[in-house]
């Protein structure tokens, strides 16, 4: 069923602008964020986010700490993925240092990461069926992160902010049982995609709320530096992984799932594919896991690397993460800037909203999956 | 045709006059030097039209003055009740010798070609004093908001971009704090 | 560095490995102890009473009071009844919410107040209602503000008289009980409104508004969805509808309404959707969980103020479930013929916490519907539909009358 809209003018109906505000604190958080939006009717004519309320001055803060020390502030950008972020900045310094991490501590960063990005989409999952008013596939999609979470404190300790992948390879080696742990998480999730799926997925509510809401068109989300599955989800194919891979990504055999129209719905199954894929990569990683070591040798206590500038990139939950590092052969980082992916993904909010229904703000913003620690830094 | 680096640096270095390849590049990717910054906008049309590049993936600056003052930072009452030395941050950043510091903001700014996996680093030094460099907002939207973190914490001017103004720091906040000389002005939440 | 995990940790792999575990973590006694202890709350009080109407009613006689004393007195024993109904049902019914969204989130829900189960936990929220302070915006219109909760209140409590709790157990027989029940279902509509517009607040205006706006348009095709019913059983009155569906087919099938091929069925399903969208209820429930952008209409509302919308909600969930099991589950009759020595009223309230049931399994599953999709899908879909189906139920009598 298709809703006309009839336009009704004339003298005397004329409808007055409306500013409202949503947030900074508003239920369907995905953050502190502030958006102004100016609506006449049910239509927004301007919508303006306001960021800025997270700010914490990471840039300028790790000109002042060691490199070992920057890790930790890392873990802090997106929180609700916090390995991708300690990877980039590594995989920064490494090669400014050029130093490559050994082939275990390599398999066990993707494995970390993959597991990483399982449990940032259970987030988005579960955050979005809330949006949406689908109250239950948020405990669902919690049940399973909260074994991904056992897992990491298994292995390091922490539950969200984990300062295990380090300069030159992790921080430790996986205990006797985690892999048969990892294992028996893999086998117990792979049937709960599909349960996602029917709940979900294919609910005719959902699709009517998300099909055909909130489009990007390809040529807008290149122009608007969108990453991650907000541009595959408008067909655009690019992968951090495939296009550049790092940590041997190019040895392992997983698909990258594209959306068509970039709608809401596509984007939000791309990343339900995305998850199916990572199961994937994980198995292949741990199938991969040989003895060694997992810290480079001849990394310095005091890691003080030769002048120059390099920068990484990592295909995070969110996108593109980028790390621009430069250095001056001093203690600290020099200059480090982060290209955030949720930063840009946020961005386009001004241009998409613009024509749209109040009723849509919440589905479309939702659908990005911004995180503001990473977006504000 | 599929491009490589070597085609991309040797198009845009005969295209662009006085651009040069950069002395310090970014590690493993072509990165040109820009010689004025009246060449920005002809090269990434350049890059742009001519070439696929439609990606603009980071927009940043780097400050070259010197290491970072540490009367920057908010020096707050130290947590520690056996000491009555103010908190300070971890690592007081010392010149190195032989570290190129001069007076000048060098801007970057990283072009992606999708299709191809391609991606250039453009390098623009401006002096520190009124930097002001064109806008790339009318080409790529994604400049928008990277031009005005650069703005806001730099205080480096982008002409031509439809709403520069502070983004990221509080409104309060005077001043741009990652500049390497930026003093912090005690606020209404110094506590004082 | 690595570390066990305590063994106070279990993994769902764990947990759901034990046999026992498993319907204990599912819905599945849930709802069946659910709708015992439903029956218990709400039923036993009206259809134990009824026991002893006649030697109420003779205990009152020998009073020396006159007739009218008498009459007058009975009246307000059958109010009595049905304020209790709904009170106990405004208490309960939050309770087992709780525990069936617990039960469908893989979660426990309330635990602790009282001991099992938390079964006193709403007495004790009802207390803590009580006692909360009553803010009035300053920008409110105050009579209003005091007036609207009443407003949406007492149709409910009305609606509730012709309300049959068994087989010939109604508080006020009326000939016309089906008109009057719709009738003041509707009223509560000014309730909403006025609450919305009382709160000096543009936001709980709109979302008033929408309320109200979904409220009226659904009120169509529910009575719409009901007329086959009315021309399958000839009247308004209640209780000659539940005699119209007892006996059974082959002996073994029940004439519930319901079982009317086809016509039966839809009617049932646009009855259930109609009411699920009247009393606001996901996935209708845009007014309510309006806090996406707009807060809803009982914002303002604090205190006694809120609890009188939330007995006024669960008081028309419990009307619509009671109408439902009324109209198409057959009432107070048996589903099988044998089970006839079960009380009518054990019957009548199983089906209608049955029906319950069902309106808080919606809740927990559905996502919401955006506005103009729910005004399309009432428009455009359940109207025209209703109307095929009475057509339908005409050419159906017809052909059982010839």
């Amino acid at each position: 069923m298709a809703s006309e809209e009839l336009t009704v003018s004339g003298p005397g109906l004329e409808m007055d602008t409306m500013f409202i505000n949503m947030g900074p604190q508003h239920p369907s958080t995905h953050g502190v964020l502030r958006l102004g939006l100016t609506i006449s009717g049910e239509v927004i004519n301007k919508a303006v986010p306001d960021i800025g309320y997270l700010h914490r001055g990471t840039e300028k803060l790790m000109e002042t700490r060691s490199y070992q020390q920057c890790v930790v502030l890392t873990d802090r950008w997106d929180y609700c993925s916090a390995m991708p972020n300690n990877l980039v900045f590594c995989l920064a310094a490494e090669k400014l240092m050029a130093v490559q991490a050994p082939p275990r501590a390599q398999a066990l960063r993707v494995v970390m990461c993959e597991l990483n990005r399982i449990a940032s989409h259970l987030i988005f999952l579960g955050t979005y069926g809330i949006d949406i008013g689908a109250l239950t596939p948020f405990l669902y999609a919690f049940r399973e992160r909260e074994m991904i979470l056992d897992l990491y404190e298994m292995l390091c300790g922490a539950r969200l902010t984990y300062n295990y992948i380090r300069i030159g390879g992790v921080a430790a080696d996986l205990g006797e049982d985690w892999v048969a742990k990892c294992r028996e998480f893999l086998e117990y999730f792979k049937p709960r995609i599909d349960e996602y799926d029917t709940l979900l997925s294919f609910n005719p509510i959902f699709l009517a709320r998300t099909q055909g809401v909130g489009v990007i068109p390809r040529e807008s989300a290149v122009a608007w530096g969108l990453s991650g599955p907000n541009l595959r989800g408008s067909g655009v194919d690019y992968d951090a992984r495939k296009s550049e891979p790092y940590c041997g990504y190019e040895a392992y055999d997983f698909d990258v799932p594209l959306g068509q129209t970039g709608s809401c719905w596509d984007r939000y199954f791309c990343r339900v594919q995305e998850m199916r894929q990572s199961v994937r990569i994980v198995e292949a990683a741990l199938a991969k896991l040989a003895p060694g070591e997992v810290m480079a040798k001849g990394v310095p206590k005091i890691i003080k690397p030769p002048a120059g500038e390099a920068y990484a990139h990592v295909e995070a939950s969110r996108g593109d993460l980028g790390i621009y590092l430069a250095a001056d052969g001093g203690a600290a980082p020099y200059r480090l800037h982060v290209r955030a992916p949720s930063f840009l993904n946020l961005a386009i909010l001004q241009e998409m909203l613009v024509g749209r229904k109040v009723a849509d703000v919440i589905a479309v913003m939702g659908s990005l999956d911004i995180v503001l620690g990473e977006a504000v830094r | 045709m599929a491009l490589t680096k070597e085609e991309v640096t040797a198009k845009l270095l005969a295209r662009i006059p006085k651009a040069a390849a950069a002395a310090v590049p970014v590690r493993d990717y072509p990165t040109v030097r820009l010689a004025a910054a009246s060449d920005l906008l002809p090269a990434a049309r350049l890059l742009k039209d001519e070439m696929g590049f439609t990606y603009l993936e980071m927009v940043t600056a780097v400050d070259w003055l010197g290491p970072t003052s540490l009367a920057g930072f908010v020096s707050s009452r130290n947590p520690n009740p056996f000491t009555d030395q103010p908190a300070l941050p971890p690592l007081a950043p010392a010149a190195v010798a032989g570290a190129n510091y001069r007076p000048v903001f060098d801007l970057l700014w990283a072009f992606g070609n999708i299709p191809e996996r391609l991606k250039v680093f453009l390098r623009l030094e401006v002096p520190r004093q009124d930097a002001e460099v064109p806008s790339l907002t009318g080409l790529y939207p994604a400049a928008d908001w990277q031009e005005r973190e650069a703005f806001d914490l730099l205080g480096v001017r982008f002409t031509g971009h439809p709403n520069l103004a502070k983004i990221l720091t509080p409104d309060f906040l005077v001043g741009h704090p990652l500049r390497k000389d930026y003093e912090h002005q005690p606020d209404l939440y110094d506590g004082k | 560095m690595s570390r066990d995990l305590g063994s106070s940790r279990l993994w769902p792999t764990e947990v759901w490995a034990r046999p026992w575990s498993l319907p204990r973590y599912r819905a599945g006694a849930m709802w069946l102890g659910g709708i015992a202890a439903g029956i218990v709350v709400i039923g036993a009080g009206v259809g134990e009473l009824y026991l002893w109407g006649d030697r109420l009613l003779g205990l009152l006689g020998r009073c020396g009071l006159g007739a009218a004393w008498v009459a007058w007195i009975w009246v307000l024993v059958k109010l009595g009844c049905v304020l209790g109904v709904i009170v106990a049902n405004g208490l309960w019914a939050v309770w087992w919410e709780r525990k069936i969204s617990a039960h469908i989130q893989s979660r426990f829900g309330p635990m602790y107040a009282g001991g099992f189960h938390g079964w006193a936990q709403t007495i004790f929220d009802t207390i803590k209602l009580l006692f909360k302070e009553d803010v009035t915006p300053a920008a409110a219109d105050q009579p209003m503000h005091a007036l609207a909760p009443i407003v949406a209140i007492a149709p409910c409590v009305m609606a509730f008289a012709p309300i049959l709790f068994g087989t010939e157990l109604a508080a006020a027989r009326l000939d016309m009980g089906v008109l009057y029940i719709f009738a003041f279902a509707g009223i509560s509509v000014i309730g909403v409104v006025m609450a919305g517009w009382a709160s000096g607040n543009k936001y709980s205006l709109l979302g008033g508004l929408r309320a109200a706006a979904q409220i009226v348009s659904y009120e169509l095709p529910r009575g719409f969805s009901v007329v086959p019913v009315l021309m399958f059983a000839g009247s308004l009155d209640l209780a000659v509808i539940d005699r119209a569906q007892a006996g059974y087919w082959l002996g073994f099938i029940p004439r519930w309404f319901v079982f009317y091929p086809v016509v039966g069925q839809v009617s049932f399903l646009f009855f259930l959707i109609a009411s699920v969208a009247e009393t606001n209820r996901t996935p209708f429930d845009i007014p309510e969980a309006e806090s996406e952008l707009v807060a809803g209409f009982h914002t303002e509302f604090s205190g006694m103020k809120w609890s009188m919308f939330f007995l006024t909600e669960y008081g028309y969930v419990l009307l619509s479930s009671f109408l439902l099991a009324a109209f198409f589950l057959g009432g107070g009759a048996a589903p099988l013929p044998f089970l006839n020595f079960v009380p009518s009223w054990i019957w009548m309230t199983g089906k209608a916490m049955f029906m319950m049931f069902v309106f808080m399994w919606f809740r927990w599953t559905f996502p919401r519907l955006r506005v103009d999709q729910l005004m399309d899908f009432n428009w455009k879909f359940l109207l025209p539909w209703s109307f095929a189906n009475i057509g339908l139920a005409g050419v159906m009598l017809w052909w059982m009358l010839r």
